[in-house]
């Protein structure tokens, strides 16, 4: 098979010679293209500044970004002397770090077309088995510590990899893959643990990761640990050959397929890498919280598809960015600060988190009734998400 | 001038769907730097041939050469190593990515250096030889910068036709590529394949109109029934001769 | 498109309109413009969970307090128990400034370093019900006398079940104080007593659905159980579920701890054969008691472990009404 192989691309080779004048024969213009640029050109062209920035105002992100300034100058004429303070945004910024680190992997799993319900529970099994290892090993230095972070960071790849699998391989839905190692991730850390939260949690993580600041300023350094993923992780989204074929594959999954995206392995390292951020969070959580708190983050995966949705990223695939994420995770989180400060009775906060939400999935649907109003192939539905075509 | 041995050829391929006999011991064969039409009516096994040919179908029995060795087409991505190249009915772009995504698409250019080796992009190289592309084509592409999914169906079938020409160094199949152009786009696609012919590409339309089947065309292959029933010289043929070898009524016809 | 931009601002008008309507027909609760009015002071409760009458009981003697006293209260609790939900209302509940915080917190480590944070910048903390690692940093805390009624449970069951029998303990999660407190008592109660065979604690993580399941299960193991002792209201909501389909409700005692509207149902129609009711609505007065003591000056009581009360089908009219917990004041 193997020799076959190459006898034929040796064939194709030999033609390929003689015809490869199409091609580059066509690039007259090929000499003008300073190769340097390519960074900062990206995906946008042509149409000077005033398209650049008519461009911008339509995507959903600026939009819901409007939305979060407009909601922050309510409250901040609401309570002037509480809620516009450092202090104030300082640990709101703290509190959404730990979801930030996940929405960096949903937003890459959602643009694919796929769903990862499973993070929250990965989070807790990734922290359960670290702090068991940390546990046993003792100490309350670095070296222990790492050996935690290491650990989290494994299980929560081991996860992804699992889900990615059973997705891309054993073809099965991913809302049915995430369903059930949601519930098999934290049965199985509710097992290892017997259901009691281990609360030996290294000093160095939580003082230093969890409540810590950067050295001399008063920003906390797990957001700043977030920041760097967030950054990281969205150059790879919006700049590399990766990203592009994480949207390819949201897309239009056939297409990319026909042209020779490894779409399956494509598709279990995207749930890899939601598994890997999910055993960074799951270690940051330990920091935060200095518990395994196997019974909480029950809401976590949910608050955080809503996150990337409210974030623009659609749940149709092909579409999304990180930056909208991380707007998507202040909107709720500024809403229930706000409230909470304001003193408006809990309940409230959740309507207008479901509120916003729906409006932000209204809003995606019009935006895609709108571009494939000349595109038969764009209409899907939500149905993706319970079947995946062979 | 054709060279004596088909790139690519076909020998008695047969695929059954269920009772029905797609195809029913097809032969079909196409030169480096010539136009071959396939013609047929509908249901003569016209898509199915561009599907087993292109490594998009297995065949029950049968067998393709390329370059005269037998090849297993068992994936399109054999089939576009050897450099050929399909655009299809239904188009397969991803709607959501910008015309220069869509033709780079799997075989995007790497940024120069460090950057390139992390998986960084040349993306204005890869705009610029697009617009180069869609530029020769006659192709009217409104914007560079917006997802395909928001252009007419006109306009993707120019950017499906510009990706694939660019790319087939062996074979081009072109299902049904003017169907939803207007007069100047279509007169720019049939340009096109005669230019893309000229390089030496062999290029395998398929098209129910047959006065641009007559137009380009260096032969014509007529399916029926699962089977090739004739073959004409496109200059020597005309509208009348090919409608009776489709139909069935010039069964005779120069075989 | 333009459709879609100009319904933008509908979220935002709305983010306001929900701030304006709640802040103005919340006449107890809202802190925010009424500092106006001389010198009073500023509370805030942060509930274990929002809704659940036990705290709902509190807030009432809370607010009854307050207003007594002169204070405003703002209260505020996640939508589970659960700490990951509770760490940020917390941030923003210190962001408000009050001059004092009653909190139940949902994790003895996980809110450790919040609530110091939040002692640590001047507010006055009073845990109520539940307590943390560490507590050196809180004025005061008000809770049951938890052993003490884990310890009223199992003479309740004793009293059911003079012959003895198999018993067994619905618990909701490890790690909560007075949870644990509560098995811990019973435990020591029952140990003291041979004619009755303890079978452990089961969890069922605050899920009504969960400890259904796991007492059905155990019903299966152990047909001949004669005693559950469910140590909050979810548990106990779940395991008179859980009896009831397995027909075995003539069979089990199940005693509950807690006297919300569920239970108080279940014990009238026989489901529930006893509940042990806290006092939450005293927890609440005693814990604005001490919170103000603390801002004035004068004398704070470290800890207080108020009582605990119990209640059959025959006192629920009578002398136990008032201690059935309520679902709004």
């Amino acid at each position: 098979m193997n020799s076959d192989m190459s006898a034929k691309n040796a064939t194709a080779d030999a033609v390929g010679v003689a015809a490869d004048a199409a091609p580059s024969g066509e690039l007259r213009s090929e000499a003008a293209v300073s190769p340097d640029a390519s960074l900062m050109t990206a995906v946008e062209s042509g149409g000077g500044l005033a398209g650049l920035a008519r461009r911008i105002v339509k995507v959903q992100s600026f939009q819901i970004l409007l939305v979060l300034v407009a909601i922050s100058v309510v409250f901040s004429l609401l309570a002037p002397d509480t809620f516009p303070t450092w202090g104030n945004l300082r640990l709101v910024i703290q509190n959404v770090s730990i979801l930030a680190v996940l929405g960096i992997g949903m937003t890459y799993v959602i643009i694919t077309s796929g769903i990862d319900l499973s993070i929250g529970s990965v989070l807790v099994f990734s922290g359960v088995i670290a702090a068991k290892v940390m546990q046993s090993m003792g100490g309350d230095g670095w070296g222990t510590a790492i050996v935690g972070i290491l650990v989290s960071i494994v299980c929560g790849i081991l996860w992804g990899l699992l889900n990615g699998a059973l997705i891309a391989k054993a073809k099965v839905p991913p809302l049915i893959v995430t369903l059930g190692t949601l519930s098999g991730a934290l049965g199985l850390a509710q097992v290892i643990t017997g259901g009691v939260d281990i609360r030996e949690v290294p000093a160095v993580l939580s003082t230093n990761i969890g409540y810590g600041n950067i050295p001399g300023t008063t920003i906390p350094t797990i957001s700043v640990i977030a920041l760097v993923f967030l950054v990281i992780f969205g150059v790879v989204l919006h700049k590399t050959r990766y990203g592009l074929y994480t949207y390819a594959v949201g897309s239009n999954e056939e297409s990319a397929r026909r042209v020779g995206v490894k779409v399956d392995r494509h598709l279990i390292t995207i749930y890899a890498l939601s598994g890997f951020m999910a055993g960074v969070a799951g270690i940051l959580s330990l920091a935060q919280y200095s518990t395994t708190a196997i019974a909480g983050q029950s809401n976590t995966s949910l608050a955080v598809i809503a996150a990337v949705v409210i974030g623009g990223t659609s749940l149709f695939g092909g579409i999304g960015t990180i930056f909208g994420t991380v707007v998507g995770l202040f909107i709720p989180a500024i809403l229930q600060n706000g409230f909470v400060i304001t003193g408006v009775q809990p309940f409230w906060q959740q309507v207008a988190i479901g509120a916003v939400l729906i409006v932000a999935v209204y809003i995606d649907q019009r935006r895609r009734a709108a571009a494939s109003r000349a595109n038969k192939t764009g209409k899907r539905s939500l149905a993706h998400l319970f079947r995946r075509s062979a | 001038m054709p060279s004596t041995t088909p790139i690519l050829e076909a020998r008695g391929l047969t695929r059954s769907f269920g009772a029905v006999r797609a195809l029913d011991g097809a032969d079909f064969d196409v030169h480096a730097g010539e136009v071959v039409a396939l013609i047929g009516d509908n249901g003569a096994g016209k898509s199915t041939m561009v599907k087993a040919l292109s490594g998009n179908l297995a065949l029950d029995s049968g067998s393709i050469l390329f370059n005269g060795e037998e090849v297993d087409l068992s994936s399109p991505s054999v089939a576009s190593h050897m450099g050929i190249e399909t655009v299809f009915q239904d188009l397969a772009l991803a709607p959501h990515l910008t015309p220069p995504q869509n033709m780079y698409l799997g075989r995007e250019l790497p940024a120069p250096g460090f950057l390139g080796k992390l998986g960084f992009l040349d993306n204005k190289t890869m705009r610029a030889r697009s617009k180069v592309a869609f530029d020769e084509l006659g192709a009217t592409v409104r914007s560079y910068s917006s997802p395909v999914g928001s252009m007419s169906g006109g306009q993707r079938q120019a950017i499906a036709i510009a990706r694939a020409v660019a790319w087939a160094k062996g074979v081009v199949f072109l299902d049904e590529p003017t169907a939803a152009l207007g007069v100047v786009q279509t007169k720019a696609v049939l340009e096109t394949i005669r230019k893309v012919r000229d390089k030496g590409v062999g290029v395998v339309f398929i098209s129910h109109s047959m006065p641009h089947v007559i137009e380009v065309s260096d032969r014509v292959q007529v399916l029926r029934l699962g089977r090739r029933v004739a073959t004409f010289q496109a200059r020597d043929t005309t509208v009348e001769e090919l409608v009776g070898a489709m139909t069935g009524a010039l069964d005779a016809g120069a075989k | 498109m333009k459709t879609i931009t100009k319904l933008l601002p509908l979220v935002a008008a709305s983010a306001l309109a929900l701030t304006a309507c709640s802040s103005g027909s919340d006449d107890s609760g809202s802190g925010s413009g009424s500092s106006a009015s001389g010198g009073n002071q500023k509370l805030a409760f942060v509930q274990g969970v929002a809704g659940d009458e036990f705290y709902v009981t509190m807030q009432c003697g809370i607010e009854a307090e307050a207003k007594k006293v002169g204070a405003t209260v703002n209260t505020q609790g996640p939508a589970k128990f659960d700490p990951t939900l509770q760490k940020p209302i917390v941030d923003s509940v210190m962001a408000s400034k009050p001059d004092a915080i009653l909190i139940a917190p949902t994790d003895v480590s996980a809110m450790q370093a919040p609530l110091k944070a939040a002692a640590d910048q001047g507010i006055k903390v009073v845990l109520v019900d539940t307590t943390v690692d560490d507590p050196s940093f809180a004025a005061s805390q008000i809770s049951s006398d938890n052993e003490g009624g884990g310890a009223a449970a199992f003479k309740a069951i004793q009293d059911l079940n003079p012959d003895g029998g198999k018993i067994l303990i619905m618990s909701t999660d490890p790690g909560i104080s007075t949870v644990d407190a509560r098995v811990k008592g019973f435990e020591t109660a029952a140990a003291k007593d041979e004619k009755f065979d303890y079978l452990g604690v089961q969890y069922s993580h605050n899920d009504t659905a969960t400890a259904a399941r796991l007492i059905t299960a155990a019903l299966a193991k152990n047909p001949d159980i004669v005693g559950v002792f469910a140590t909050n209201t979810f548990s106990a909501a779940g395991t008179a579920t859980g009896v009831r389909q397995a027909d075995k409700q003539d069979q089990v005692k199940v005693v509950g701890f807690d006297a919300g509207p569920d239970q108080v149902g279940q014990l009238k129609d026989g489901t529930v054969q006893a509940l042990i009711a806290q006092d939450p609505y005293e927890i609440g007065v005693d814990g604005v008691d001490q919170a103000m003591a603390s801002l004035d000056g004068s004398e704070v009581t470290p800890t207080i472990q108020t009582g605990f009360h119990i209640i059959t089908k025959d006192n629920v009219d009578g002398d136990g009404a008032q201690y059935l917990y309520k679902s709004s004041c």
